[in-house]
């Protein structure tokens, strides 16, 4: 039996991933998509040789099982509330929430309905980050101190650039995959954050650095760099990297470094061509595999969306006060 | 000929010897240490006198080379300073801002040529990075990242343990990231740090460091003493017209590997930047012909301070978990 799985949304980038992933998983069925821009949804059901619907509504009432979301942040909510009604199991792009209450919500919302609600965190099913979280619980560099990551990439433009659909910027962008990915690694909560944005890059009325420090609740102490700070020559969209200090030891993880560098004479300009495994597909793949009654493995849940869009949210509110401030549980 | 005196006999002081000794005009005169078996040990490696006391030093050079621990630096400048000697001085400029204030008033009464030796300005790669970036050719700057440390440093008496000595690895170590990025971007708005130093923990020191530029910019240092794989560095400036990386262990110039002769499987590979002259010759060098000539070196006494400033505002970020204003 195939799952059957509509779109919501493909106002997210992410959705054409997610789509190709359905599409090539022989246990889905992309049913069909909605999209608030029917053109959009026209379009994408072309491509992905699927059905538009012509509302979220209809989609909903039809027989799929589950939903992706991909709208606009500030839009997560409502969609997700409307699915949840439908009694459709959910998988939500992050940032999860741009506000603390729309999760609430959310969360609510689900467990309600009785509906899975699982965050697009495809960082967690990295073999490298596997192997790291399995070398640090070795004790192999002993007790962790420290944590140092990066998630950097270049502005998407559109609606990331408007911070009442997207939340704020750059960091509200690019922080909650690797906070998602501390968490996970340290078992910790991250109990507070101090952060530094700038504008330089784009001189807009959003972030586009943006520099966080991590306190988590057993002292180890992380930063994280979520700038949209790639130039426009840079070999590919950004990284994903997170290095971990520890008494004996450290691990240097760089998730997107399996890579040919193609030097294209025929574009202009130098490509990295990546060969590691399609995270999207694995965290897809388990999705499907949860909505047909498994056990969730590595998913992240809707907690764990909350906990890492909290944490991007705290740092906007201590860059307005200027002093590290707790993160909302 | 121009005749110099080192104080301080340890690492850096052999580092200064070598460069002098590669300068036809310049002359070795005399060295001092207050450790007088190294002194000896010293004398005798390199054909050169002892001073048989900090006034005989002065006594018998122009240009005082100042290579002992931080937290002796005031000790030594002070003096050399009000004997209207030429002082060239290790960075930091001093341990504390009480120490580095009674230098800057002294250079500046006496109007002696003083210059702190914040050697990474004369480094190929990071003076290279400071032009381009002055020059415009990234636009308007928004990120830097700077990245500097390997294992802890071991030296006489432990004294980079010993935090009332060293400052740990904010002052002792990623100053020289501090003073290239005031040098580079200019002055910093806010700090703030997290660090390991005041964990008392036995020869392990880490920080990250985040400074908010006048210019709008956002600067992160990572400074380590507790990574065994080797003393790397790298840094990337990003700015809205384009972005420049360097890491020391990717572009590296020259490597050499061998093997152990006992088959243990234990080789040994050392990576390599050759240079026509290394930075330590060109940035003494660049002090004795100021000196010689009369000129200002471009690293000022001030420079030097406010590298201090910074760091200590750090150390206090990191100690009470606080964004330290400048």
């Amino acid at each position: 039996m195939k799952v059957k799985v509509g779109i919501m949304s493909f106002a997210h980038l992410h959705a054409d991933s997610y789509a190709h992933c359905l599409k090539a998983n022989p246990n889905a069925e992309l049913v069909g998509i909605a999209d608030h821009d029917a053109a959009r949804a026209q379009a994408k059901a072309q491509a992905f040789e699927t059905h538009a619907f012509d509302s979220y509504e209809s989609l909903l009432a039809s027989e799929v099982q589950a939903v992706i979301i991909c709208s606009e942040n500030a839009r997560h909510a409502s969609l997700a509330q409307m699915a949840a009604a439908a009694g459709k199991h959910i998988l939500c792009e992050k940032p999860l929430m741009t506000k603390p209450d729309d999760g609430k919500a959310m969360l609510a919302a689900a467990h309600g309905a009785g509906v899975h609600l699982f965050t697009a965190f495809p960082c967690r099913f990295s073999p490298a980050f596997q192997q790291m979280m399995r070398t640090l619980e070795s004790g192999a560099i002993g007790e962790l101190l420290a944590l140092r990551g990066t998630n950097r990439g270049s502005n998407p433009g559109g609606w990331f650039n408007d911070p009442e659909l997207a939340g704020g910027g750059a960091m509200m962008d690019h922080t909650v995959h690797v906070a998602d990915l501390i968490r996970l690694l340290t078992g910790q909560e991250i109990a507070e954050v101090y952060a530094e944005t700038g504008n330089n890059m784009f001189h807009g009325a959003f972030d586009d650095t943006a520099m966080l420090t991590m306190t988590l609740q057993n002292g180890v102490f992380a930063t994280l760099d979520s700038s949209w700070s790639r130039p426009k020559t840079f070999p590919t969209w950004g990284d994903v990297t997170l290095a971990a200090i520890g008494t004996r030891g450290i691990i240097e993880m760089d998730m997107f470094a399996q890579h040919l560098v193609h030097y294209d004479d025929r574009a202009g300009r130098i490509k990295q061509v990546f060969w590691g495994d399609d995270i999207d597909y694995l965290m897809v793949d388990e999705f499907l595999r949860v909505v047909a009654g498994a056990e969730r493995q590595m998913l992240a849940t809707g907690e764990d969306g909350y906990r890492a869009a909290a944490v991007a949210i705290a740092g906007y509110e201590s860059v307005k006060r200027r002093e590290p401030v707790p993160v909302q549980a | 000929m121009t005749r110099v005196g080192i104080i301080g006999l340890g690492t850096m002081g052999a580092q200064h010897i070598d460069a002098y000794r590669a300068m036809p005009d310049v002359e070795v005169a005399a060295v001092y240490d207050h450790h007088a078996e190294r002194a000896q040990a010293f004398a005798q490696k390199y054909s050169v006198r002892v001073a048989e006391s900090l006034n005989d030093l002065l006594d018998h050079c122009e240009v005082i080379d100042i290579c002992t621990p931080t937290y002796r630096h005031a000790e030594y400048a002070l003096p050399a300073i009000e004997a209207g000697k030429a002082v060239v001085c290790e960075k930091p400029l001093a341990r504390t801002l009480e120490d580095c204030e009674r230098i800057v008033n002294a250079v500046k009464q006496r109007n002696t040529p003083f210059m702190p030796a914040h050697v990474l300005r004369f480094f190929p790669e990071y003076r290279t990075a400071h032009q381009l970036v002055r020059s415009g050719a990234l636009g308007a700057i928004a990120a830097v990242r700077m990245r500097r440390g390997g294992d802890f440093p071991r030296a006489k008496s432990d004294w980079y343990a010993d935090f009332s000595k060293s400052g740990g690895v904010i002052l002792d170590l990623i100053i020289h990231d501090l003073d290239w990025l005031l040098w580079t971007l200019g002055a910093v708005e806010r700090v703030y740090a997290k660090a390991l130093t005041f964990r008392n923990l036995t020869h392990l020191d880490y920080t990250l460091v985040t400074l908010k530029f006048k210019n709008g910019a956002v600067g992160h240092v990572e400074g380590t003493w507790c990574d065994p794989g080797g003393f790397k560095v790298n840094f990337e400036v990003c700015g809205d017209s384009g972005m420049l990386e360097y890491d020391s262990t990717r572009q590296i110039a020259l490597q050499i590997a061998t093997r152990s002769d006992e088959g243990t499987g234990g080789g040994v590979q050392v990576p390599e930047s050759p240079a026509a002259q290394n930075p330590y010759y060109l940035e003494l060098r660049h002090f004795v012909d100021c000196v010689q000539n009369g000129q200002t070196p471009e690293i000022t006494v001030e420079d030097g301070y406010n590298a201090v400033r910074l760091a200590l505002a750090a150390i206090e970020s990191a100690q009470t978990g606080r964004a330290i204003a400048l």
